[in-house]
């Protein structure tokens, strides 16, 4: 847990050193102040008023320091937290600004959210109400065993052996409740999962609820969610019994040891001094349990903070694409593809299976094939998403591994689902393409898009805030929108998704005439859908289970009647798709 | 559940957390009151320690040392009992404040999704998922440090102090007041700092608000600024975010920090330690107690900082406790759909659908539609065309009761679709829509999800007539593959999976959103193949992307900024030379009806 708060502080680590010392000094002292209260008590009981002044003196000049050190200490604290508030969310930001495209999913998107935001403020908040109560907590009681030895060692002995004892015993209920704790992540996780789902397909959830099965699965996950918390409260009922009862049975003990020795004594002669030092001894116990109390309560807390950095830890695991020490760069607008495999994750098959490829700058390719076939994937290791598993990918004669991630978006620019708009206004989003752009410039690409006629529309025009994400346009015209984005960047390599930017009759138009216009100015990979994208194209690649399985010009593929003729057939079939009217009796359609 | 919802509602003037409360009050209190009994207990030892230090150091001499022994040794028994059974108690209030949170928790889930299954359905679309899953899992969770622990934390503290200072005032009142003197100044502290906080509480909050969304950009827009290779345009804004939260933070807590820290010195045990014995050698010296008198203080008045310190704490949590048994309620509140008394229930007669003046708009502005009249005439094909933004998509939400019209009326079999149980509307139309989403959960339960009944061969037939039914078979466990882990299927075949759902309620009456843009071509056909064979016989709207898959419908309806501006057939409006004309001519469909030839290629 503290390696995590200390990778998460980075060079601000430091500052969290100097914050722990500051608490563990501070524990210190208040055991040294409570120690004091032995001479008091000492010569106020043998009623020696007079002897007793120096001492108090003593007591109260400690306490005052111990005021101003608890100051100093949460100041310190409250710098570690702005320490995480501004230092680690940067250290954040910077090692996800660094992580593969691909690795932007909305889950991980979610996720990531989440921990900048809430995540952060909840450890950034740790020091001052975890950590300084516990590592004073912990300090204080050591001091005092050292107190209780002088005054009567077998107290002190008992005490000292009790620490290890409980600390063990915390260790051990820890992870009593582990298993639980995790099941019932588990299960939360599920829960929320179907929650999820549950708002996302409530239109069917509710349109298919005609026997009540809508809500059947979320009841359960919910319900699996309850049993699993009411265990997790058993178990960690159990566990915080367990603790306080062991700190219970360290006072008994100490208690009964103290009741033993005065019963010999009054049993014999009385040494007042001795019995004076076991009441005293027996005070000292009432603070040394009163400490560990607090601190064998803390259990639940610090397993949720240990819940929020870990959290935090598996973003910084999550390995940033690697940038080559001396990159280079590309020498033409050629992509070529050599042997390449790659799987999403260890656990599923490959996508791509020796993959290989080569694209002449200037020509224009369509990748086609059946959903799954890794057509998205070629094209998402081309921008490079995700790095080859085995192989490799090289954009202008050079791999994409020798280049730097600058190098490489000067060379692509891509037509992809991706419509992302930041705040601001339609100008300053199509002038992320191309920051030098001038306003008919922009205005140039808008029109290429489809977007200029709205635009024109628009009393601000150009300067029409979008809104946050882009909410105050439809989705249409976001989607238009990053396209002039993405063509006003005038790169040498585009690739375009026409499965899923093309979704509408209008951004389908929109494609088709700027491939039309873009097609021998600069590399053209295009995943096609539709008939005429095919035709154009210089070089068609078919690509079935991960593999190339024909490659050529349409019409060399036209001839071979394979594949590519399937698909022709297929796609001739689609379009010539009717709805017939029901009327005419014979459903022709 | 539906029916002890009110309960969560009804106590209309209480603050959010009460009403949150209130089915598990009860338990709360009592819970509470374990809480604080158990407390007195386990401050017994101090007492009993005191005691034995009176009667060694006290006037042991002159009784008997066998009668002291005995009474030494009642005193450890009766304190270590009161010890073990005082934390008994406590555990025990714990465990029931633990459960109740457990009870109530679930309660809440269950109220929320069953108030948001009779939301309209347009509630969901202007909402992320996220938010959803925020309220109903991470809110109602954040309510767990209010009622696991709020309740016995109060119940701690007001034991602890309640007898620590009954038992303190019953042994000396000069010496108690004195010794109680940092609890009062504890406060004074305290809302020294709440006033300092809340003087920069709202710079904050502000500062606040703008990381949260500077973050939204950041993490999404990351993509897109690393295409373009810019990637300093969202993380300046980021940068400046988590700079200007990190000042305000510094603003805000600084004056809070020197105030609590005060507060938290005024009541550390050393420091009640300090008073206690100097105020001691005062009274002493002055001869108003014996110095044994001084033990019990000692003792027992540093053991209330412990149990106020965590009432503290638990003061903190219930800031973001409140907001979020706020942020429950208003969920719980989302105005549902227009409720129907019981009596005004109406039964479609027929499935003649009826569109009579209807109009939507979306929040106050927004027009999509104005005065939309048609009529779907049983076994009928009509067509919606338009441009994008016309309405097409808003006209068959409003059908499916997506969400209700805000002007007009549709009527089904001549009632009214808002006085129609919902059950009732899904029977008999159903929806095959661009937007596919099965749910996690084997193809068998996708497939029967409105007819859980439906048997082995009716699923069956279903699948064979979306033409999935092979494929379904292909998986490694046939029916019982669960969609997402060994079910691993393409757009167009979850597609073909979300028609065989349709196909198995048999519904009379059919709105088909183009469902074929996105799939493959080999998908494409297939889900062709499985919507004409489903569409037989079927009055059908069809909302059409591409005018020539719709040119032989009994009646088009072309769309425009939310009116209906022609209708007629395919022919009818060609030689008007009207709008659809328009359309037809700039999607250059010409060839393909040259070509209408391809249409007989196909299968059917």
């Amino acid at each position: 847990m503290l390696k995590t708060l200390i990778q998460l502080l980075g060079d601000d680590a430091p500052v969290f050193r100097r914050y722990a010392w500051m608490a563990i000094v501070y524990g210190v002292l208040c055991g040294l102040t409570i120690t004091a209260l032995v001479p008091v008590l000492f010569h106020l009981l043998n009623n020696d008023v007079q002897r007793t002044t120096p001492w108090l003196s003593a007591l109260l000049a400690g306490l005052i320091v111990c005021w101003v050190l608890r100051r100093y200490v949460e100041q310190a604290g409250v710098r570690v937290g702005v320490a995480i508030l501004q230092g680690a969310r940067h250290r954040l930001g910077d090692h996800v600004a660094g992580l593969p495209v691909g690795w932007f999913t909305p889950q991980n998107t979610a996720r990531l959210g989440h921990v900048v935001t809430q995540g952060m403020m909840a450890v950034a908040q740790l020091p001052a109400h975890v950590f300084t109560p516990i590592i004073a907590g912990v300090v204080t009681p050591v001091v005092l065993v050292a107190a209780l030895f002088v005054l009567h060692w077998p107290l002190g002995l008992i005490a000292l052996v009790a620490l290890p004892l409980l600390a063990s015993t915390l260790a051990l209920t820890a992870r009593l409740s582990q298993r639980a704790d995790e099941a019932f992540h588990q299960r939360f996780a599920d829960a929320s999962q179907r929650v999820v789902e549950f708002a996302q397909a409530q239109s069917v959830l509710r349109a298919f609820n005609g026997e009540g099965g809508g809500m059947r699965l979320l009841e359960q996950a919910v319900e699996q969610q309850r049993l699993s918390g009411a265990r997790l409260i058993w178990l960690s009922a159990g566990s915080a019994v367990l603790n306080t009862w062991a700190v219970q049975a360290i006072f008994a003990a100490l208690l009964v040891t103290a009741a033993l020795w005065l019963n010999e004594q009054l049993g014999g002669d009385l040494a007042a001094s001795g019995i004076t030092a076991v009441v005293i001894a027996l005070l000292l116990v009432s603070r040394f349990i009163d400490s560990l109390l607090e601190v064998a309560g803390y259990g639940e807390v610090l397993r949720g903070a240990r819940g929020q950095l870990g959290a935090i830890r598996e973003l910084f695991e999550v390995e940033p694409l690697p940038e080559p020490d001396a990159p280079q760069a590309p020498h033409d607008a050629s992509v070529e593809l050599r042997d390449v495999y790659f799987r999403y994750a260890a656990d599923e098959p490959d996508v791509l299976r020796g993959v290989s490829l080569r694209i002449a700058p200037g020509s224009m390719t369509a990748l086609i094939g059946e959903s799954g076939s890794g057509k998205t994937t070629v094209a998402r290791l081309i921008a490079r998403f995700f790095d080859a598993h085995q192989g490799s990918v090289l954009v202008g004669g050079v791999d994409l591994k020798q280049m730097s991630s600058a190098q490489l978006a000067g060379q692509i620019s891509q037509i992809f689902q991706d419509n992302y708009l930041f705040t601001g206004s339609i100008a300053e989003n199509i002038r992320i393409g191309r920051p030098d752009a001038s306003d008919a410039e922009i205005m140039d690409a808008a029109r290429l898009a489809g977007v200029a006629e709205m635009i024109e529309r628009l009393p601000q025009g150009l300067d029409t805030p979008v809104g946050e994400g882009g909410v105050r346009l439809s989705g249409g015209e976001r989607q238009r929108i990053a396209i002039a984005r993405a063509l006003i960047k005038d790169a040498p390599i585009l690739l375009v998704d026409e499965a899923t930017a093309a979704l509408d009759a209008e951004n389908q138009a929109v494609i088709a005439e700027a491939l039309a216009r873009l097609r021998g100015r600069c590399t053209l990979v295009v995943i096609a859908h539709q008939l005429s994208t095919v035709a154009m194209a210089d070089q068609i690649v078919v690509l079935e289970n991960g593999q190339v399985v024909e490659q050529g010009t349409p019409a060399q593929l036209r001839e071979c009647q394979g594949r590519y003729a399937r698909f022709l057939a297929q796609r001739q079939a689609a379009k010539g798709w009717r709805i017939a009217p029901a009327t005419s009796g014979e459903a022709r359609v | 559940m539906s029916s002890s919802e009110p309960a969560v509602l009804e106590p209309g003037k209480a603050g959010p957390i009460r009403r949150v409360l209130t089915p598990i009050h009860g338990q709360l209190i009592v819970a509470a009151m374990l809480a604080a009994v158990g407390t007195m207990l386990t401050l017994v030892p101090l007492a009993g320690i005191a005691y034995i230090a009176m009667i060694v150091l006290g006037d042991a001499a002159a009784t008997a040392a066998a009668q002291v022994q005995a009474e030494i040794w009642w005193t450890v028994g009766i304190s270590v009992a009161s010890m073990f059974v005082g934390m008994a108690l406590v555990s025990v209030g714990e465990l029931i404040a633990h459960l109740a949170d457990n009870r109530v928790t679930h309660h809440l889930r269950m109220a929320v999704a069953n108030r948001l299954a009779s939301v309209p359905l347009g509630w969901f679309t202007s909402r992320a998922s996220g938010e959803v899953k925020q309220a109903m899992q991470d809110d109602i969770a954040t309510l767990h440090s209010l009622t696991a622990h709020f309740y016995t934390a109060v119940g701690r503290a007001v034991g602890a102090i309640l007898i620590s200072v009954i038992y303190l005032f019953a042994l000396d009142w000069r010496m108690a007041v004195v010794a109680l003197l940092p609890f009062p100044g504890f406060f004074l502290f305290l809302r020294h700092a709440m006033r300092s906080g809340n003087a920069n509480m709202q710079e904050f909050v502000a500062r606040l608000g703008r990381i949260n969304s500077a973050t939204v950009e950041f993490v999404n827009g990351i993509p897109v600024v690393k295409a373009f290779g810019t990637t300093g345009k969202a993380h300046d804004s980021y940068r400046k975010a988590v700079d200007g939260f990190a000042e305000a933070f510094v603003g805000f807590t600084r004056p809070l920090v020197k105030a609590m820290a005060h507060a938290h010195a005024m009541i550390a045990p050393v420091t009640v330690l300090g008073v206690v014995l100097a105020f001691g050698a005062v009274f002493v010296s002055q001869g108003w107690i014996t110095p044994v008198d001084v033990l019990p203080f000692a003792l027992v008045a540093p053991g209330i900082c412990a149990p106020l310190l965590l009432l503290h704490t638990m003061l903190h949590d219930l800031g973001s406790a409140t907001g979020a048994a706020q942020r429950v309620l208003a969920l719980l509140e989302t105005p549902v759909l227009e409720p129907r008394a019981p009596g005004q229930q109406q039964v479609p007669a027929g499935h003649a659908i009826r569109f009579e003046d209807v109009g939507y708009a979306y929040g106050e502005a927004q027009q999509a539609l104005a005065k939309v009249s048609f009529t779907l005439e049983a076994g009928t094909v009509t067509a919606i065309v338009g441009p994008s933004g016309a309405g097409k998509s808003t006209l068959a939400r409003l059908l499916l009761r997506f969400f209700d019209p805000t002007e007009g009326r549709i009527t089904l079999g001549g009632a009214d679709l808002r006085y129609i149980d919902s059950a009732q509307i899904y029977q008999r139309i159903g929806f095959v829509l661009q937007e596919v989403r099965l749910i996690h959960a084997s193809v068998r339960d996708n497939i029967a999800l409105g007819r859980p009944s439906a048997s082995q061969q009716e699923i069956e037939n279903a699948a064979r007539a979306a033409n999935i039914h092979e494929r379904i078979l292909a998986l490694p466990r046939g029916y019982d593959s669960v969609i997402g882990e060994d079910a691993q299927l393409s757009g167009g075949e979850r597609q073909r999976v979300s028609i065989a759902r349709a196909v198995l309620l048999d519904p009379p009456v059919l709105v088909l959103d183009e469902a074929t843009a996105a799939a493959d071509a080999s998908n494409e056909v297939a889900i062709q193949n499985a919507l004409s064979h489903f569409a037989q016989g079927r009055t059908l709207m069809v909302i059409a992307h591409r005018l020539d898959t719709v040119m032989h419908a009994d009646r088009i309806l072309v769309l425009e900024d939310g009116a209906i501006a022609e209708q007629g057939t395919h022919a009818q409006l060609l030689a008007r030379g009207g709008r659809y004309a328009r359309l037809w001519a700039k999607g250059g469909y010409g060839q393909n009806v040259g070509a209408s030839a391809a249409a007989q290629v196909q299968p059917c």
